[in-house]
């Protein structure tokens, strides 16, 4: 079901200062869909979560869920989260202490009034789903870390609600754990076609969960689409920057052709993807350091760059490695197995659909 | 919901600071006035009184002794008994849990009677026996003394001391002892060097909370110091208003007042040191396991010591008050002795209206007293652990002044307070006087238990569709239930042994246990005493064992 946020405001006062959390977000979720809410800690992601949820009050704007206005300041409207019928996966999962398996799954429909079979059947099957079959009468709290967020997925899907929200859910999982966790999830939500918003401040979740992400920063949002059109084709420096390892390099813009934008920098002219700037414009390029390929020995033509190798520190898949060209000095990665050292003369050539332009 | 959330806190602000304000503001206005009933204008007659009473320095120079001497050596003893128990590989580990809490299920009056049926100089059945077997002229020992009360408080407040000590001494960091040894200090060194230094805040709180204890002490003054006329404050205090023909609460107060300032101020030292001692503790996430010290030779002399202490806390006190309940009049255990043991004193308390009237009065208010004060700290905890206001701030310092109060002195503010209400010489004067000097004890194993409930487990309540009635009912109360019991088991063992509060406040018709208890001491009726005070700890004891169980079923429902 399609989230509609409209004007959305919400003030904190802390020690005679205050500090926006959200700061006017206009923001439509898209139904069935995962969107992932990214961006640093502080920057309201998690806020805007608990207003869609009805755990915060915001202070301006209104919220829709589907057809269903929840929230609105302007017509008094302020529905309780009980009353929104939502599914959530905590940080902390929230898995209540004193309850089995069983009890914490079932408790949606418990409270629903739903008759005791009809609940027994369909914890099964949402056991059965998160493959936690016959987990029935553990206790809770007996659980592995992995197992427990599957018991608070269950929980979240058992009512089959009209949105699923996740706050952080990884974020207490250990790096190995992470990975098949987050795999699972993949898998779980892609059979599942449901509306899903998620929380996070890791940028490889968000890319390898979301259908959609929006990056927010300081309470604002500063950029929404697909995970290729925000790592590839970012709209801000902050957001190529915060997406994934970038050389962000100064550059002026010289000239507009028909599909590629000039710019002069400090590795010399270069062709980028086309970006709408005038002549002159300040602006910054980014590079990747997955796209600079680089070629023993030194060459010359379109978009070629001829740089030192500065320092090679070896981290077991690849050596990164400082390329000095001019003043600019870039990151890189060369296969292990290289022969290259330092002091060595490189040349790489940069595709211009790689080279994405910013405004500064 | 914020609105209600401050009224909340405003209004228990306001009990609360009722309970512990109205005290001590009657407390100092009693000082400054004529008399009890009569408040007349404001003087420093009293003050002037009291402080120029000749008796007063010999009270001070023995309350002194006995607050520094008692305390430094519970201290030594915890320290001692905490390293062997962390630190080495002394046999029967579980020994020194069973010393850190069976001594709490005895109360301090019974106790000191205990010694003083143990090791009095005229027939202390010790010091009897001991004159006997090695041929003395005289007793040996006098525990109507200044050592005997220090060597009984000691024993006392040793738990106490322990249980602040052991848990720093368990999460110290052993990296810190074992770069000590890698940089070439010998263990004695590192134990002097780095050990003991690192753990100075939490011996130092300890100490301070020794100090608190012992000069709040009654029970040890009243029946080992007063017939050796070796006073202190305590007593000091206890005969100006009961005493003589002429009791003067003024005097009393004006004396009082120091006592409690004194008091409050080594309560804030306290908590600085507490909290200092958290910051120090540093186990860092790896398994963390302190490195066992081989005693070799020394762990079965060690071990005996250990021991020996422990018949002296619980076994000697016990079965010494068990045996007077039997025997006919003071005796050394012997064939004659057990041939002439007899139900006589047990029929005798029992028949008794008073002592049967003290023990319905205790029970009514561990009933009752236990029940509303776990009441209000179920709010109180609320308030300070989940709602973080400042109004919160202030209700905490409020709530942890009354853990500072010396019993019969915040009894004799709360004396100046009721004689002006109707509730002066009922059980309500008890009530509310328990209530406002033993909330630290309900408040603090409910705050632990807020802590337990994060908030997302509420929040995620909400939001799978529960109402807020549901989320009280299915997730908020059942997990706050075991804190719930044993804050109000806590209290009512707390309260079913109270002395200090109820020696002041306690009229005729409102007798409790320990008054009781203590009559019969003043009178040497040990026999109908030792009836009664088995009584007493059967009662306390059946409490703390409740507890356990309760808190064991609750461990079993999370396995």
């Amino acid at each position: 079901m399609e989230i509609r946020i409209r004007g959305l405001s919400k003030h904190y006062h802390a020690e005679g200062k205050t500090i926006k959390a959200l700061d006017e977000v206009d923001l439509t979720i898209p139904a069935s869909e995962i969107f992932t809410l990214l961006g640093p800690s502080g920057c309201g992601k998690t806020t805007l979560l608990r207003c869609i949820v009805g755990l915060e009050s915001p202070d301006a704007g209104e919220i829709s869920i589907g057809d269903e206005v929840v929230w609105s300041k302007a017509r008094g409207i302020a529905l309780p989260p009980e009353k929104r019928g939502l599914g959530m996966v905590f940080q902390t999962y929230a898995i209540w202490p004193h309850m089995n398996v069983f009890d914490n799954v079932g408790y949606p429909l418990q409270v629903r009034g739903v008759d005791r079979a009809l609940v027994r059947e369909r914890v099964a099957a949402t056991l059965r789903f998160v493959q936690l079959e016959g987990f029935e009468n553990r206790p809770a709290t007996k659980l592995s870390g992995g197992q427990q967020q599957r018991v608070a997925l269950a929980r979240a899907l058992v009512a089959e609600p009209k949105v699923i929200l996740f706050d952080e859910p990884l974020s207490n999982l250990d790096a190995k754990l992470r990975e098949e966790t987050r795999k699972e999830l993949k898998a779980f939500l892609g059979k599942l076609k449901i509306t899903a918003v998620y929380v996070t401040h890791d940028r490889v979740e968000a890319l390898a969960l979301s259908d959609a992400i929006a990056v927010m920063r300081a309470g604002r949002i500063i950029e929404t689409g697909t995970p290729r059109k925000i790592y590839f084709d970012a709209d801000t420096q902050f957001v190529a920057d915060f997406i994934g390892r970038a050389n962000l390099v100064k550059a002026r813009v010289r000239s507009q052709e028909s599909a590629r934008t000039l710019v002069e920098c400090g590795l010399g002219t270069i062709a980028c993807e086309r970006r709408e700037f005038g002549a002159g414009a300040e602006v910054t390029l980014c590079l990747r350091p997955e796209f600079i390929h680089i070629v023993p020995g030194e060459a010359s033509g379109d978009n070629v760059v001829n740089a030192r190798i500065d320092s090679r520190v070896f981290v077991g898949e690849a050596y990164e490695v400082e390329l000095r060209a001019g003043a600019e000095v870039l990151l890189a990665r060369i296969d292990p197995d290289s022969e290259l050292d330092i002091g060595d003369a490189i040349h790489f050539r940069l595709d211009p659909a790689h080279c994405l332009l910013v405004s500064s | 919901m914020e609105k209600s959330r401050a009224q909340l806190t405003w209004s228990l602000v306001a009990i609360v600071g009722f309970l512990t304000v109205c005290p001590v503001v009657m407390l100092a206005l009693g000082s400054f006035s004529q008399g009890l009933t009569a408040f007349g204008d404001l003087t420093f007659d009293k003050y002037v009184q009291a402080y120029t009473d000749p008796a007063l320095l010999d009270v001070i120079v023995n309350t002194v002794i006995f607050v520094l001497g008692s305390s430094v050596l519970a201290t030594v003893l915890a320290l001692f008994l905490a390293y062997l128990n962390t630190r080495t590989n002394i046999p029967f580990k579980g020994l020194f849990t069973v010393l850190s809490i069976v001594p709490m299920m005895i109360p301090h009056l019974l106790f000191s009677v205990s010694w003083a049926l143990l090791l009095n100089p005229t027939n202390g059945m010790l010091n009897t026996l001991l004159k006997n077997a090695l041929a003395l002229d005289a007793a040996p020992f006098n525990i109507y003394s200044l050592e005997g009360m220090i060597l009984v408080e000691a024993l006392l407040d040793l738990p106490v001391a322990y249980l602040i000590i052991a848990p720093a001494m368990a999460s110290f960091d052993v990296a810190l002892e074992e770069s000590s040894r890698v940089f070439g200090a010998a263990t004695w060194r590192t134990l002097l060097r780095v050990t003991l230094p690192v753990l100075r805040p939490a011996i130092l709180a300890a100490f301070i909370l020794g100090v608190v204890r012992s000069l709040a002490s009654f029970a040890v003054p009243s029946v080992l110091g007063m017939p050796g006329r070796v006073n202190v404050l305590a007593t000091h205090l206890y005969e100006m208003i009961s005493l003589g023909f002429a009791t003067d609460y003024g005097k009393a107060a004006a004396v009082g007042m120091s006592v409690l300032v004194t008091s409050v101020t080594l309560i804030y030292v306290y908590r600085a040191f507490t909290a200092e001692s958290e910051k120090y503790v540093t186990i860092s996430s790896r398994g963390y396991r302190p490195s066992v010290i081989e005693l070799g030779g020394a762990r079965l002399p060690l071990f005996a010591a250990v021991a020996f202490l422990s018949l002296l806390m619980i076994v000697l006190p016990v079965a010494v008050l068990l045996y007077t309940s039997f025997v006919p009049y003071t005796m050394v255990p012997s064939a004659r002795a057990f041939a002439a043991m007899s139900l006589k004193h047990w029929h005798d308390v029992l028949d008794d209206p008073l002592s049967l009237l003290a023990l319905k009065n205790s029970l009514l208010l561990a009933i009752g007293g236990a029940t509303l004060g776990v009441l209000l700290s179920v709010f109180v905890a609320y308030v300070t652990v989940k709602v973080r206001t400042r109004a919160s701030g202030i209700l905490e310092s409020l709530t942890f002044l009354s853990f500072s109060f010396p019993g019969i002195v915040i009894g004799v503010g709360f004396m100046w307070f009721f004689v002006q209400t109707p509730l002066y010489a009922t059980l309500w004067a008890l009530l509310i006087g328990y209530i406002a000097t033993y909330l630290p004890y309900g408040v603090r194993p409910m705050a632990s238990a807020f802590v337990q409930v994060h908030s997302h487990l509420e929040e995620s309540s909400l939001v799978c569709g529960a109402s807020h009635l549901t989320t009280m009912r299915r997730i908020i109360v059942p997990l706050l239930v075991p804190g719930i019991v044993s804050a109000w088991i806590l209290m009512a063992s707390m309260f079913i042994r109270e002395l200090t509060l109820s020696v002041v406040l306690s009229r005729p018709g409102t007798e409790v246990l320990a008054v009781q208890i203590l009559k019969f001491s003043d009178d040497g009726l040990w026999g109908k005493l030792s009836a009664l005070g088995i009584i007493m700890i059967v009662i306390s004891t059946t409490l703390v064992i409740a507890a356990t169980f309760v808190g064991m079923r609750f461990k079993a429902a999370d396995n």
